[in-house]
Protein backbone atom coordinates (compact mmCIF):
# COMPACT_ATOMS: atom_id res chain seq x y z
CA UNK A 1 0.00 0.00 0.00
CA UNK A 2 1.45 3.39 -1.03
CA UNK A 3 2.34 5.74 1.80
CA UNK A 4 0.52 9.06 1.86
CA UNK A 5 1.92 11.76 4.13
CA UNK A 6 -0.78 13.28 6.31
CA UNK A 7 -0.99 16.90 7.44
CA UNK A 8 0.52 15.81 10.75
CA UNK A 9 3.45 14.12 9.01
CA UNK A 10 4.06 17.23 6.92
CA UNK A 11 4.11 19.38 10.03
CA UNK A 12 6.50 17.09 11.85
CA UNK A 13 8.75 17.00 8.80
CA UNK A 14 8.59 20.80 8.36
CA UNK A 15 9.76 21.33 11.93
CA UNK A 16 12.36 18.57 11.81
CA UNK A 17 10.66 16.36 14.32
CA UNK A 18 10.73 13.22 12.20
CA UNK A 19 13.47 10.71 12.46
CA UNK A 20 14.58 7.47 10.89
CA UNK A 21 12.13 5.46 8.90
CA UNK A 22 9.28 7.93 9.13
CA UNK A 23 11.44 10.73 7.79
CA UNK A 24 12.58 8.58 4.89
CA UNK A 25 9.02 7.68 4.03
CA UNK A 26 7.93 11.30 3.94
CA UNK A 27 10.97 12.28 1.84
CA UNK A 28 10.15 9.47 -0.57
CA UNK A 29 6.54 10.64 -0.74
CA UNK A 30 7.67 14.19 -1.47
CA UNK A 31 9.94 12.99 -4.27
CA UNK A 32 7.06 11.19 -5.89
CA UNK A 33 4.43 13.83 -5.28
CA UNK A 34 4.93 17.25 -6.88
CA UNK A 35 1.83 18.78 -5.25
CA UNK A 36 3.05 17.86 -1.79
CA UNK A 37 6.45 19.30 -2.64
CA UNK A 38 4.87 22.57 -3.68
CA UNK A 39 2.78 22.62 -0.53
CA UNK A 40 5.84 22.10 1.62
CA UNK A 41 7.66 24.82 -0.28
CA UNK A 42 4.87 27.27 0.40
CA UNK A 43 4.88 26.38 4.06
CA UNK A 44 8.64 26.96 4.25
CA UNK A 45 8.21 30.35 2.61
CA UNK A 46 5.51 31.22 5.12
CA UNK A 47 7.77 30.16 8.00
CA UNK A 48 10.48 32.37 6.56
CA UNK A 49 8.06 35.31 6.44
CA UNK A 50 6.89 34.64 9.98
CA UNK A 51 10.50 34.86 11.05
CA UNK A 52 10.26 38.63 10.47
CA UNK A 53 8.42 39.08 13.73
CA UNK A 54 11.06 39.93 16.28
CA UNK A 55 10.78 39.56 19.99
CA UNK A 56 10.08 42.69 21.98
CA UNK A 57 12.51 43.62 24.67
CA UNK A 58 10.98 43.81 28.09
CA UNK A 59 12.33 44.17 31.58
CA UNK A 60 10.80 41.92 34.18
CA UNK A 61 9.15 43.99 36.87
CA UNK A 62 9.70 42.88 40.44
CA UNK A 63 7.27 40.17 41.42
CA UNK A 64 6.29 40.33 45.07
CA UNK A 65 5.27 37.10 46.59
CA UNK A 66 4.13 36.69 50.16
CA UNK A 67 6.30 34.80 52.64
CA UNK A 68 5.99 31.21 51.65
CA UNK A 69 7.80 29.78 54.68
CA UNK A 70 5.76 27.53 56.95
CA UNK A 71 4.08 29.67 59.63
CA UNK A 72 5.28 29.50 63.23
CA UNK A 73 2.98 28.31 65.96
CA UNK A 74 2.02 31.87 66.95
CA UNK A 75 1.03 32.62 63.38
CA UNK A 76 -1.49 29.82 63.34
CA UNK A 77 -5.03 31.19 63.42
CA UNK A 78 -6.24 28.87 66.22
CA UNK A 79 -3.34 29.97 68.40
CA UNK A 80 -4.28 33.61 67.85
CA UNK A 81 -7.88 32.93 68.83
CA UNK A 82 -6.92 31.13 72.04
CA UNK A 83 -4.37 33.78 72.93
CA UNK A 84 -6.87 36.59 72.44
CA UNK A 85 -9.47 34.83 74.64
CA UNK A 86 -6.85 34.30 77.36
CA UNK A 87 -5.78 37.94 77.16
CA UNK A 88 -9.40 39.12 77.49
CA UNK A 89 -9.92 36.91 80.55
CA UNK A 90 -6.73 38.23 82.11
CA UNK A 91 -7.85 41.79 81.50
CA UNK A 92 -11.24 41.11 83.07
CA UNK A 93 -9.56 39.55 86.12
CA UNK A 94 -7.22 42.52 86.49
CA UNK A 95 -10.06 45.02 86.26
CA UNK A 96 -12.04 42.96 88.79
CA UNK A 97 -9.11 42.96 91.18
CA UNK A 98 -8.66 46.72 90.93
CA UNK A 99 -12.34 47.45 91.34
CA UNK A 100 -12.68 45.07 94.28
CA UNK A 101 -15.20 42.86 92.59
CA UNK A 102 -16.96 40.43 94.87
CA UNK A 103 -18.88 37.53 93.46
CA UNK A 104 -20.63 35.14 95.78
CA UNK A 105 -23.22 32.45 95.56
CA UNK A 106 -25.02 31.60 98.74
CA UNK A 107 -28.28 29.78 99.05
CA UNK A 108 -30.15 30.65 95.83
CA UNK A 109 -28.60 34.10 95.54
CA UNK A 110 -25.85 35.21 93.12
CA UNK A 111 -24.23 38.34 94.46
CA UNK A 112 -21.94 40.55 92.33
CA UNK A 113 -20.66 43.66 94.03
CA UNK A 114 -17.81 46.13 93.94
CA UNK A 115 -15.86 47.24 96.96
CA UNK A 116 -16.25 45.87 100.51
CA UNK A 117 -19.46 44.08 101.36
CA UNK A 118 -21.88 46.40 103.15
CA UNK A 119 -23.20 45.66 106.73
CA UNK A 120 -26.39 43.75 106.64
CA UNK A 121 -29.19 46.10 107.57
CA UNK A 122 -31.45 45.17 110.49
CA UNK A 123 -34.84 44.16 109.44
CA UNK A 124 -37.58 45.67 111.63
CA UNK A 125 -40.23 43.18 112.33
CA UNK A 126 -43.54 44.85 111.84
CA UNK A 127 -46.43 42.98 113.35
CA UNK A 128 -50.02 44.02 113.94
CA UNK A 129 -50.53 45.03 117.64
CA UNK A 130 -53.89 43.52 118.16
CA UNK A 131 -56.16 41.64 115.91
CA UNK A 132 -59.79 42.71 115.54
CA UNK A 133 -62.68 40.37 115.26
CA UNK A 134 -64.97 40.31 112.30
CA UNK A 135 -67.91 41.49 114.35
CA UNK A 136 -66.01 44.56 115.60
CA UNK A 137 -64.99 45.47 112.07
CA UNK A 138 -68.57 45.00 110.87
CA UNK A 139 -69.83 47.21 113.68
CA UNK A 140 -67.29 49.89 112.93
CA UNK A 141 -68.19 49.83 109.27
CA UNK A 142 -71.91 50.04 110.04
CA UNK A 143 -71.42 52.92 112.46
CA UNK A 144 -69.35 54.89 110.04
CA UNK A 145 -71.85 54.13 107.27
CA UNK A 146 -74.70 55.41 109.39
CA UNK A 147 -72.81 58.55 110.28
CA UNK A 148 -72.06 59.05 106.66
CA UNK A 149 -75.65 58.55 105.63
CA UNK A 150 -76.91 61.06 108.18
CA UNK A 151 -74.37 63.64 107.16
CA UNK A 152 -75.16 63.06 103.55
CA UNK A 153 -78.90 63.40 104.09
CA UNK A 154 -78.39 66.65 105.94
CA UNK A 155 -76.28 68.09 103.22
CA UNK A 156 -78.75 66.86 100.57
CA UNK A 157 -81.64 68.57 102.38
CA UNK A 158 -79.71 71.79 102.67
CA UNK A 159 -78.75 71.82 99.08
CA UNK A 160 -82.31 70.96 98.09
CA UNK A 161 -83.63 73.96 99.98
CA UNK A 162 -81.05 76.24 98.54
CA UNK A 163 -81.79 75.04 95.08
CA UNK A 164 -85.55 75.55 95.47
CA UNK A 165 -85.08 79.04 96.84
CA UNK A 166 -82.79 80.04 94.08
CA UNK A 167 -85.11 78.56 91.46
CA UNK A 168 -88.10 80.48 92.81
CA UNK A 169 -86.11 83.66 92.96
CA UNK A 170 -84.84 83.21 89.45
CA UNK A 171 -88.28 82.43 88.11
CA UNK A 172 -89.75 85.57 89.70
CA UNK A 173 -87.11 87.88 88.43
CA UNK A 174 -87.11 86.25 85.02
CA UNK A 175 -90.89 86.40 84.58
CA UNK A 176 -90.92 90.09 85.40
CA UNK A 177 -88.17 90.68 82.94
CA UNK A 178 -89.90 88.63 80.29
CA UNK A 179 -93.20 90.48 80.82
CA UNK A 180 -91.45 93.79 80.45
CA UNK A 181 -89.71 92.63 77.38
CA UNK A 182 -92.95 91.33 75.86
CA UNK A 183 -94.71 94.59 76.62
CA UNK A 184 -91.98 96.65 75.20
CA UNK A 185 -91.83 94.58 72.15
CA UNK A 186 -95.63 94.64 71.64
CA UNK A 187 -95.80 98.41 72.11
CA UNK A 188 -92.94 98.94 69.87
CA UNK A 189 -94.43 96.71 67.26
CA UNK A 190 -97.86 98.43 67.29
CA UNK A 191 -96.24 101.80 66.83
CA UNK A 192 -94.03 100.47 64.14
CA UNK A 193 -96.88 98.80 62.28
CA UNK A 194 -98.84 102.01 62.33
CA UNK A 195 -95.94 103.96 61.03
CA UNK A 196 -95.30 101.36 58.43
CA UNK A 197 -98.92 101.19 57.27
CA UNK A 198 -99.23 104.96 57.12
CA UNK A 199 -96.02 105.26 55.17
CA UNK A 200 -97.22 102.56 52.81
CA UNK A 201 -100.55 104.34 52.41
CA UNK A 202 -98.85 107.63 51.69
CA UNK A 203 -96.62 105.94 49.17
CA UNK A 204 -99.58 104.23 47.59
CA UNK A 205 -101.48 107.50 47.33
CA UNK A 206 -98.47 109.12 45.80
CA UNK A 207 -98.04 106.32 43.32
CA UNK A 208 -101.70 106.19 42.37
CA UNK A 209 -101.82 109.94 42.05
CA UNK A 210 -98.87 110.14 39.82
CA UNK A 211 -100.12 107.20 37.85
CA UNK A 212 -103.46 108.78 37.28
CA UNK A 213 -101.87 112.06 36.36
CA UNK A 214 -99.63 110.35 33.92
CA UNK A 215 -102.36 108.19 32.50
CA UNK A 216 -104.83 111.06 32.26
CA UNK A 217 -102.42 113.25 30.31
CA UNK A 218 -101.54 110.30 28.12
CA UNK A 219 -105.18 109.49 27.59
CA UNK A 220 -105.90 113.06 26.79
CA UNK A 221 -103.18 113.16 24.26
CA UNK A 222 -104.24 109.88 22.85
CA UNK A 223 -107.86 110.87 22.56
CA UNK A 224 -106.89 114.14 21.00
CA UNK A 225 -104.77 112.44 18.43
CA UNK A 226 -107.52 109.91 17.93
CA UNK A 227 -110.03 112.65 17.32
CA UNK A 228 -107.73 114.45 14.97
CA UNK A 229 -107.12 111.27 13.10
CA UNK A 230 -110.77 110.50 12.97
CA UNK A 231 -111.55 114.00 11.70
CA UNK A 232 -108.85 113.59 9.08
CA UNK A 233 -110.31 110.28 8.12
CA UNK A 234 -113.80 111.67 7.85
CA UNK A 235 -112.54 114.53 5.77
CA UNK A 236 -110.75 112.13 3.52
CA UNK A 237 -113.82 109.95 3.26
CA UNK A 238 -115.97 112.93 2.35
CA UNK A 239 -113.51 114.01 -0.24
CA UNK A 240 -113.45 110.55 -1.71
CA UNK A 241 -117.23 110.34 -1.72
CA UNK A 242 -117.46 113.70 -3.29
CA UNK A 243 -115.03 112.65 -5.95
CA UNK A 244 -117.02 109.50 -6.56
CA UNK A 245 -120.26 111.45 -6.78
CA UNK A 246 -118.55 113.92 -9.07
CA UNK A 247 -117.25 111.28 -11.37
CA UNK A 248 -120.57 109.50 -11.40
CA UNK A 249 -122.30 112.74 -12.12
CA UNK A 250 -119.79 113.37 -14.86
CA UNK A 251 -120.30 109.99 -16.35
CA UNK A 252 -124.05 110.44 -16.07
CA UNK A 253 -123.68 113.76 -17.80
CA UNK A 254 -121.60 112.10 -20.50
CA UNK A 255 -124.10 109.37 -20.87
CA UNK A 256 -126.90 111.85 -21.08
CA UNK A 257 -125.01 113.85 -23.66
CA UNK A 258 -124.22 110.81 -25.73
CA UNK A 259 -127.78 109.65 -25.37
CA UNK A 260 -128.94 113.04 -26.45
CA UNK A 261 -126.65 112.92 -29.43
CA UNK A 262 -127.72 109.47 -30.37
CA UNK A 263 -131.31 110.49 -29.99
CA UNK A 264 -130.65 113.49 -32.10
CA UNK A 265 -128.93 111.39 -34.70
CA UNK A 266 -131.67 108.88 -34.68
CA UNK A 267 -134.21 111.59 -34.85
CA UNK A 268 -132.41 113.29 -37.68
CA UNK A 269 -132.00 110.01 -39.45
CA UNK A 270 -135.64 109.21 -38.94
CA UNK A 271 -136.59 112.64 -40.04
CA UNK A 272 -134.42 112.39 -43.05
CA UNK A 273 -135.73 108.96 -43.92
CA UNK A 274 -139.25 110.06 -43.42
CA UNK A 275 -138.55 113.11 -45.52
CA UNK A 276 -137.03 111.09 -48.29
CA UNK A 277 -139.80 108.55 -48.14
CA UNK A 278 -142.30 111.27 -48.36
CA UNK A 279 -140.61 112.63 -51.36
CA UNK A 280 -140.48 109.20 -52.91
CA UNK A 281 -143.99 108.61 -52.00
CA UNK A 282 -144.95 111.65 -53.64
CA UNK A 283 -143.18 110.70 -56.56
CA UNK A 284 -145.05 107.53 -56.81
CA UNK B 1 15.61 33.06 20.01
CA UNK B 2 18.05 35.67 21.15
CA UNK B 3 19.01 34.01 24.37
CA UNK B 4 22.63 33.31 24.93
CA UNK B 5 23.79 29.80 25.45
CA UNK B 6 24.27 30.63 29.09
CA UNK B 7 20.64 31.68 29.38
CA UNK B 8 19.45 28.51 27.78
CA UNK B 9 21.68 26.53 30.04
CA UNK B 10 20.20 28.41 32.99
CA UNK B 11 16.64 27.83 31.84
CA UNK B 12 17.16 24.17 31.81
CA UNK B 13 19.12 24.10 34.93
CA UNK B 14 17.31 21.70 37.14
CA UNK B 15 19.36 23.03 39.98
CA UNK B 16 17.90 26.54 39.70
CA UNK B 17 14.36 25.20 39.47
CA UNK B 18 15.00 22.92 42.46
CA UNK B 19 16.26 25.85 44.54
CA UNK B 20 13.30 28.02 43.48
CA UNK B 21 10.99 25.15 44.48
CA UNK B 22 12.55 25.06 47.93
CA UNK B 23 11.56 28.69 48.42
CA UNK B 24 14.89 30.29 47.57
CA UNK B 25 13.70 33.79 46.61
CA UNK B 26 16.93 34.52 44.76
CA UNK B 27 16.43 31.50 42.58
CA UNK B 28 12.79 32.43 42.02
CA UNK B 29 13.85 35.93 40.98
CA UNK B 30 16.38 34.44 38.58
CA UNK B 31 13.74 32.18 37.03
CA UNK B 32 11.43 35.17 36.57
CA UNK B 33 14.26 37.15 34.94
CA UNK B 34 15.05 34.30 32.57
CA UNK B 35 11.50 33.48 31.52
CA UNK B 36 9.75 36.85 31.70
CA UNK B 37 10.71 37.87 28.18
CA UNK B 38 9.50 34.58 26.70
CA UNK B 39 6.14 34.67 28.45
CA UNK B 40 5.70 38.36 27.68
CA UNK B 41 6.41 37.80 23.97
CA UNK B 42 4.11 34.80 23.86
CA UNK B 43 1.27 36.84 25.37
CA UNK B 44 2.07 39.88 23.24
CA UNK B 45 1.81 37.84 20.05
CA UNK B 46 -1.42 36.35 21.32
CA UNK B 47 -3.09 39.72 22.05
CA UNK B 48 -0.95 42.28 20.19
CA UNK B 49 -1.40 44.42 23.29
CA UNK B 50 1.37 45.45 25.65
CA UNK B 51 -0.83 45.96 28.72
CA UNK B 52 -2.58 42.62 28.41
CA UNK B 53 0.76 40.90 27.80
CA UNK B 54 2.21 42.50 30.95
CA UNK B 55 -0.81 41.50 32.97
CA UNK B 56 -0.69 37.90 31.79
CA UNK B 57 3.07 37.72 32.41
CA UNK B 58 2.80 39.06 35.94
CA UNK B 59 -0.08 36.78 36.83
CA UNK B 60 1.81 33.84 35.34
CA UNK B 61 4.91 34.46 37.45
CA UNK B 62 3.01 35.15 40.64
CA UNK B 63 1.18 31.89 40.10
CA UNK B 64 4.48 30.19 39.25
CA UNK B 65 6.14 31.29 42.50
CA UNK B 66 3.14 30.22 44.55
CA UNK B 67 2.68 26.84 42.90
CA UNK B 68 6.27 25.88 42.19
CA UNK B 69 6.40 23.48 45.16
CA UNK B 70 3.59 21.47 43.55
CA UNK B 71 5.62 20.93 40.35
CA UNK B 72 6.39 17.22 40.29
CA UNK B 73 8.90 16.85 37.47
CA UNK B 74 11.45 19.62 37.13
CA UNK B 75 12.12 18.61 33.52
CA UNK B 76 8.58 19.62 32.66
CA UNK B 77 8.97 23.12 34.02
CA UNK B 78 8.77 24.72 30.57
CA UNK B 79 5.49 23.16 29.52
CA UNK B 80 4.13 23.72 33.05
CA UNK B 81 4.97 27.44 32.84
CA UNK B 82 3.40 27.79 29.38
CA UNK B 83 0.30 26.00 30.62
CA UNK B 84 -0.14 28.69 33.27
CA UNK B 85 0.45 31.41 30.69
CA UNK B 86 -2.01 29.87 28.21
CA UNK B 87 -4.69 29.66 30.91
CA UNK B 88 -4.27 33.33 31.82
CA UNK B 89 -4.28 34.27 28.11
CA UNK B 90 -7.58 32.43 27.68
CA UNK B 91 -9.01 34.11 30.78
CA UNK B 92 -8.05 37.57 29.51
CA UNK B 93 -9.38 36.76 26.04
CA UNK B 94 -12.72 35.78 27.57
CA UNK B 95 -12.83 39.04 29.54
CA UNK B 96 -11.93 40.99 26.43
CA UNK B 97 -14.65 39.31 24.40
CA UNK B 98 -17.14 39.95 27.18
CA UNK B 99 -16.27 43.63 27.33
CA UNK B 100 -16.14 44.25 23.63
CA UNK B 101 -19.46 45.12 22.06
CA UNK B 102 -19.70 44.03 18.45
CA UNK B 103 -22.25 45.46 16.12
CA UNK B 104 -24.43 43.09 14.14
CA UNK B 105 -22.76 44.19 10.91
CA UNK B 106 -19.28 43.51 12.19
CA UNK B 107 -20.23 39.97 13.13
CA UNK B 108 -22.25 38.95 10.11
CA UNK B 109 -21.34 41.20 7.26
CA UNK B 110 -18.98 39.29 5.02
CA UNK B 111 -17.20 42.44 3.97
CA UNK B 112 -16.67 43.46 7.55
CA UNK B 113 -15.32 40.02 8.31
CA UNK B 114 -12.89 40.28 5.47
CA UNK B 115 -11.64 43.69 6.56
CA UNK B 116 -11.57 43.95 10.32
CA UNK B 117 -11.47 47.27 12.02
CA UNK B 118 -7.74 47.55 12.52
CA UNK B 119 -7.28 47.37 8.80
CA UNK B 120 -9.88 49.96 7.87
CA UNK B 121 -8.45 52.32 10.43
CA UNK B 122 -5.16 52.32 8.50
CA UNK B 123 -4.42 53.43 4.97
CA UNK B 124 -7.06 51.40 3.31
CA UNK B 125 -6.97 53.19 -0.01
CA UNK B 126 -3.26 52.59 -0.38
CA UNK B 127 -1.95 49.61 -2.27
CA UNK B 128 -0.22 46.91 -0.22
CA UNK B 129 3.12 48.17 -1.53
CA UNK B 130 2.41 51.67 -0.26
CA UNK B 131 1.18 50.25 3.02
CA UNK B 132 4.39 48.42 3.46
CA UNK B 133 6.34 51.60 3.07
CA UNK B 134 4.63 52.92 6.17
CA UNK B 135 4.17 49.82 8.18
CA UNK B 136 6.67 47.33 9.35
CA UNK B 137 6.28 43.87 7.90
CA UNK B 138 6.42 42.62 11.43
CA UNK B 139 3.24 44.52 12.30
CA UNK B 140 1.40 43.14 9.26
CA UNK B 141 2.37 39.62 10.22
CA UNK B 142 1.37 40.24 13.84
CA UNK B 143 -2.01 41.45 12.71
CA UNK B 144 -2.35 38.45 10.42
CA UNK B 145 -1.72 36.24 13.46
CA UNK B 146 -4.66 37.87 15.21
CA UNK B 147 -6.96 36.78 12.40
CA UNK B 148 -6.62 33.05 12.93
CA UNK B 149 -8.59 31.50 15.74
CA UNK B 150 -7.30 31.37 19.32
CA UNK B 151 -6.57 27.62 19.41
CA UNK B 152 -4.52 27.73 16.22
CA UNK B 153 -2.78 30.94 17.31
CA UNK B 154 -1.65 29.38 20.60
CA UNK B 155 -0.09 26.47 18.75
CA UNK B 156 1.51 28.57 16.01
CA UNK B 157 3.12 30.95 18.54
CA UNK B 158 4.36 28.17 20.79
CA UNK B 159 5.81 26.24 17.85
CA UNK B 160 7.10 29.00 15.62
CA UNK B 161 8.29 31.55 18.17
CA UNK B 162 8.72 29.70 21.44
CA UNK B 163 10.29 26.63 19.88
CA UNK B 164 8.32 24.09 21.88
CA UNK B 165 8.22 20.58 20.51
CA UNK B 166 4.85 19.18 19.41
CA UNK B 167 5.04 16.84 22.39
CA UNK B 168 5.49 19.75 24.78
CA UNK B 169 2.64 21.74 23.22
CA UNK B 170 0.41 18.68 23.57
CA UNK B 171 1.39 18.59 27.25
CA UNK B 172 0.66 22.31 27.71
CA UNK B 173 -2.73 22.12 26.07
CA UNK B 174 -3.56 18.67 27.40
CA UNK B 175 -4.46 17.37 23.94
CA UNK B 176 -2.97 14.75 21.62
CA UNK B 177 0.12 15.43 19.58
CA UNK B 178 -1.80 14.79 16.36
CA UNK B 179 -4.37 17.43 17.30
CA UNK B 180 -1.52 19.87 17.89
CA UNK B 181 -0.08 19.12 14.45
CA UNK B 182 -3.50 19.54 12.84
CA UNK B 183 -4.01 22.89 14.53
CA UNK B 184 -0.56 23.91 13.42
CA UNK B 185 -1.30 22.92 9.81
CA UNK B 186 -4.63 24.76 9.70
CA UNK B 187 -3.14 27.72 11.52
CA UNK B 188 -0.40 28.07 8.92
CA UNK B 189 -2.92 27.53 6.14
CA UNK B 190 -5.12 30.27 7.58
CA UNK B 191 -2.16 32.62 7.87
CA UNK B 192 -1.23 31.98 4.25
CA UNK B 193 -4.77 32.83 3.14
CA UNK B 194 -4.78 36.01 5.21
CA UNK B 195 -1.48 37.11 3.71
CA UNK B 196 -2.66 36.28 0.19
CA UNK B 197 -5.78 38.35 0.77
CA UNK B 198 -3.58 41.23 1.81
CA UNK B 199 -1.56 40.75 -1.37
CA UNK B 200 1.53 39.97 0.61
CA UNK B 201 3.61 37.43 -1.23
CA UNK B 202 7.12 36.51 -2.06
CA UNK B 203 7.60 39.57 -4.25
CA UNK B 204 6.06 42.22 -2.03
CA UNK B 205 8.13 41.42 0.98
CA UNK B 206 11.10 40.06 -0.84
CA UNK B 207 11.28 36.81 0.96
CA UNK B 208 12.18 33.59 -0.62
CA UNK B 209 14.63 30.83 -0.37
Amino acid sequence: MAFKASEQDLMAYLYGELEGKEKEMVEQYLLENADARLELEKLKQLRHALGHIKDKEVIAPPIFIGDSRPPFIWNAPYFKTIASIAASLLLIMLVGRLAGLQIGYAGSELRISFGKPAQQREVVDVRPAESLTTGDVQQMINASLQQNNIAMQETWAETQKKLDASIVKNLASNSVKIDNLVKESSAASQQQIRDFVSSIQAENVQVVKSYFQLSSTEQKQYIESLLVDFAKYLQQQRNDDLQVVQTQLNSLQKNTDSFKQETEQILTSIISTVGSNNSLGTKY
Amino acid sequence: MTETLLDIAMMHSDNLIARAKDGDQNAQGKVVQLWYKRIYNFSFKFFLDHDLAMEVSQKTFISMCKNLPSLQDNARFKSWLYKIAVNYCREEARKKKGNRSLSFDMVWNREAEDSPQWESSGHRIDSPERQLQHQELSDVLQEALLEINDEQREVVIMKEYEGLKFREIAEVLNISENTVKSRMYYGLDGLRKVLERKNINKETIGYGI
